[in-house]
């Protein structure tokens, strides 16, 4: 169960300061599949940062599994992305100069987990998204759009998290991929009955999320 | 895949630009090496040096700015006092004249003040001959003996300095080794005279020959040798004889006295000084030491000085490398950060990259050292003791001008000759560094690495940490 309760976040820049995200409360039940829709700007990507302690709430509090992660301090907060989050970005985001596996195994060696299991563990996860073993020991460059969003989605599962993140894991892919990227979280959300938030544009996909909300001006409205 | 491996993967990910780094490192590294050789070799130098001199003193007269016949003179007496003083052991005195050849043109050496000695002649003829061409262009010599121009005439010879010593077995710093004969008795006075193997050659003479010095006849005991040519060209007679040849009696031009241990070197020095007051040069073989190793001094400390300047300079090398190179990575830090790594880890992995590209620079550094130390040291070595050989030079001349007191030009040149070898001598064994490169010098080079690595990566870390996680929300 996530619950998060008058979130606010203000970016100061010079002498304006805008309002990403105000006062949001929603709950999500656990395992469930959600998505976030809203024009561009609407403060989708900085209300993800926050349930991913990518950065801190101005205001408010984000309880998971009874622990506010707002008052965390920066060690905590490492140990939380690192066990309880998975991220899966636009831009992919892979590092550029490790191979298809290695990527997938980076998160496991950050959480000391023996080199063995970390190799058994990612050519699993790569098979489950499709990737397969020729490809798995191609560095990013060398593979398409859509097998690198396949690729981070894997690096995603890598610790097992209790949460996903993807920030429009659509965005840079075709509509024929992008469906297929999109089916494959959703299989995952069935199978691994793990949480997922995702950010859209794509209001075919948001439709077929467990439950959706819709941002505006950094304000939330429900939409489904 | 633990993050060292990382570091070290990350630090040939732009192959070229490694490489390029790394040998700027190595460079760099490399002089620190060739400046740590040079400054321990010249430091072992001077201390051998140091330790090696011996335990002398040396005594000429005072006075610079006169050519006074009564300027000066040390006499017997005066000196002789100095033998009952505390720790000195011997005293050696000197008296030193010159004589020219019969029969020779003598176009320069009328007495100095015109107090002719028509007895300061002889039938030896000097070993050392000049080109005597005839032209004006015809060598230092011409210029220097040639008055008011004009060219040398053809019989010139050259003067044969004669020493009267009360120690025979030195001219100064130069050992006369006995080739044959016995040596001379520096104690007696009698017409017995030593000449050089070379001087006995070029004369026809053999031990129990006789030549003509002062229109007496001297008999020669001993033949000697000592490797220097302006030595070889010296009659040696006892002290009490030249002063009797000359007419000088009880006048002496320098002595030199012995201490017995080098820790009472300086104590005996003062003394000594203080004997003799204003009318002597007195100088320590230490003090004389001390200024044959002040050109190493300098070696020393700019070799010390470019050490500094190059770890310093690999310091700032590595330092710009990692600030570049985070830049250009700052959203790869980011995802690292946003996948669960903490700052430290990410800092390690900068920071063992850091450390791939110093270790690899320190290992071309090492390769350039041990090539390097020695020839390098060998330059400013050469170089700054070739300078100051020749500022010595000068002075010891200059000094030497005077020495003979203003009594007789030739004088004058024979103790100038002296002073002017003794001090080259010291300086020739001071400039004869050898350099040693053993096994520390690879812990120096990791030491060094090291040191630059941690100064390069000091500042890359606080830029890695100061990265925020959210900021590869962004679109690219
Ligand atoms: N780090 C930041 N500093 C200042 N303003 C920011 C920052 N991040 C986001 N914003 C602003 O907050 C608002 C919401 O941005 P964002 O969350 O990226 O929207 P979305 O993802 O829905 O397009 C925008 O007006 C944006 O300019
Ligand atoms: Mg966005």
């Amino acid at each position: 169960m996530i619950e998060v309760r008058d979130l606010t976040k203000t970016f100061q820049s010079g002498d304006t300061t805008v309002s990403a995200v105000r006062n949001v409360s929603f709950s999500v039940p656990e395992g469930k599949f959600v998505s976030i829709i809203g024009k561009s700007g609407s403060g989708k990507s900085t209300l993800l940062s926050l349930l991913g302690a990518l950065d801190r709430p101005s205001k408010g509090s984000i309880n998971i599994a009874g622990h506010d992660i707002a008052a965390l301090g920066d060690r905590s907060l490492v140990d939380y992305r690192r066990k309880k989050i998975g991220f899966v970005f636009q831009s992919y985001n892979l590092i550029p100069n490790l191979t298809a596996l290695e990527n997938v195994m980076l998160p496991m060696s950050f959480n000391g987990l023996p080199s063995g299991s970390r190799l058994r563990r990612a050519t699993e996860l790569l098979d489950q998204v499709g990737i397969t073993s020729d490809k798995q020991q191609r560095k990013p460059g060398k593979l398409s759009g859509g097998e690198q969003q396949r690729v981070a989605i894997a690096r995603a599962l890598a610790n097992r998290p209790a949460l996903i993140l993807a920030d429009e894991p659509t965005g840079n892919l075709d509509t024929e991929t992008g469906k297929k990227i999109f089916d494959l979280l959703h299989k995952l959300s069935r199978e691994q009955k793990t949480t997922i938030i995702v950010v859209t544009h794509d209001l075919s996909i948001a439709g077929r999320t467990d439950e959706s909300f819709r941002l505006q001006d950094g304000k939330l409205v429900k939409a489904k | 895949m633990n993050t060292f491996t990382l570091g070290l993967r990350n630090a040939f990910r732009n192959a070229v630009r490694s490489i390029s780094i790394m040998f700027i490192l190595g460079l760099s590294i490399g002089l620190c090496l060739v400046m740590l050789i040079a400054d321990q070799a010249v430091k072992q130098k001077i201390n051998d040096v140091k330790s090696a001199v011996g335990t002398t003193i040396t005594i000429a007269p005072a006075g610079f700015n006169s050519f006074s016949d009564a300027n000066n003179a040390l006499t017997t007496s005066s000196v002789d006092k100095v033998k009952s003083l505390a720790h000195i052991t011997n005293l050696a005195e000197v008296l030193a004249d010159r004589l020219t050849t019969i029969g020779a043109a003598q176009p320069s050496f009328s007495r100095f003040g015109g107090d002719a000695n028509t007895n300061a002649q002889t039938s030896l003829t000097s070993p050392v001959t000049l080109n005597t061409n005839g032209d004006n262009n015809g060598g230092i010599g011409s210029r220097i003996f040639v008055n008011g121009g004009g060219s040398l005439p053809a019989n010139f010879s050259l003067p044969v300095p004669i020493v009267g010593t009360t120690d025979p077995t030195k001219l100064n710093s130069n050992d006369a080794i006995l080739k044959s004969g016995a040596m001379l008795d520096g104690a007696k006075d009698s017409n017995d005279a030593m000449i050089s193997t070379a001087m006995a050659s070029k004369n026809n003479l053999g031990v129990g020959s006789t030549f003509t010095a002062y229109g007496q006849t001297l008999q020669v005991v001993g033949l000697f040798d000592t490797g220097n040519q302006g030595a070889n060209s010296t009659v040696v007679v006892s002290l009490a004889t030249l002063q009797r040849l000359t007419g000088q009696t009880g006048d002496i031009t320098s002595a030199v006295a012995t201490v017995d241990t080098l820790d009472n070197l300086s104590a005996a020095t003062t003394a000594v000084k203080n004997m003799l007051g204003s009318s002597a040069d007195v100088q320590s073989a230490q003090e004389e030491a001390n200024n044959a190793v002040q050109p190493l001094e300098n070696v020393a400390s700019i070799s010390l000085i470019s050490l500094m300047g190059a770890v310093i300079a690999g310091g700032v090398i590595i330092l710009l490398t990692m600030v570049m190179i985070v830049r250009e990575r700052r959203r790869e830090i980011g995802i690292l950060k946003a996948i669960g790594a903490s700052n430290s880890r990410v800092v390690l992995q900068f920071m063992s990259e850091a450390l791939t590209l110093t270790v690899a620079g320190a290992l071309i550094g090492v390769v350039i050292g041990v090539a390097g130390g020695n020839p390098v040291t060998n330059m400013l070595v050469s170089s700054s003791t070739t300078a100051s050989l020749s500022s010595t030079a000068q002075t010891s001349s200059g000094g030497a001008r005077f020495a003979g007191g203003g009594r007789f030009f030739g004088t004058r040149s024979v103790t100038g000759n002296f002073l002017q070898r003794s001090g080259n001598g010291l300086l020739n064994s001071a400039s004869n560094v050898t350099t040693n490169i053993g096994w520390s010098i690879l812990a120096y080079g990791l030491a060094a690495s090291l040191l630059i690595a941690a100064i390069g990566s000091s500042f890359a870390g606080w830029m890695i940490a100061r990265v925020k996680p959210y900021e590869v929300m962004r679109a690219e």
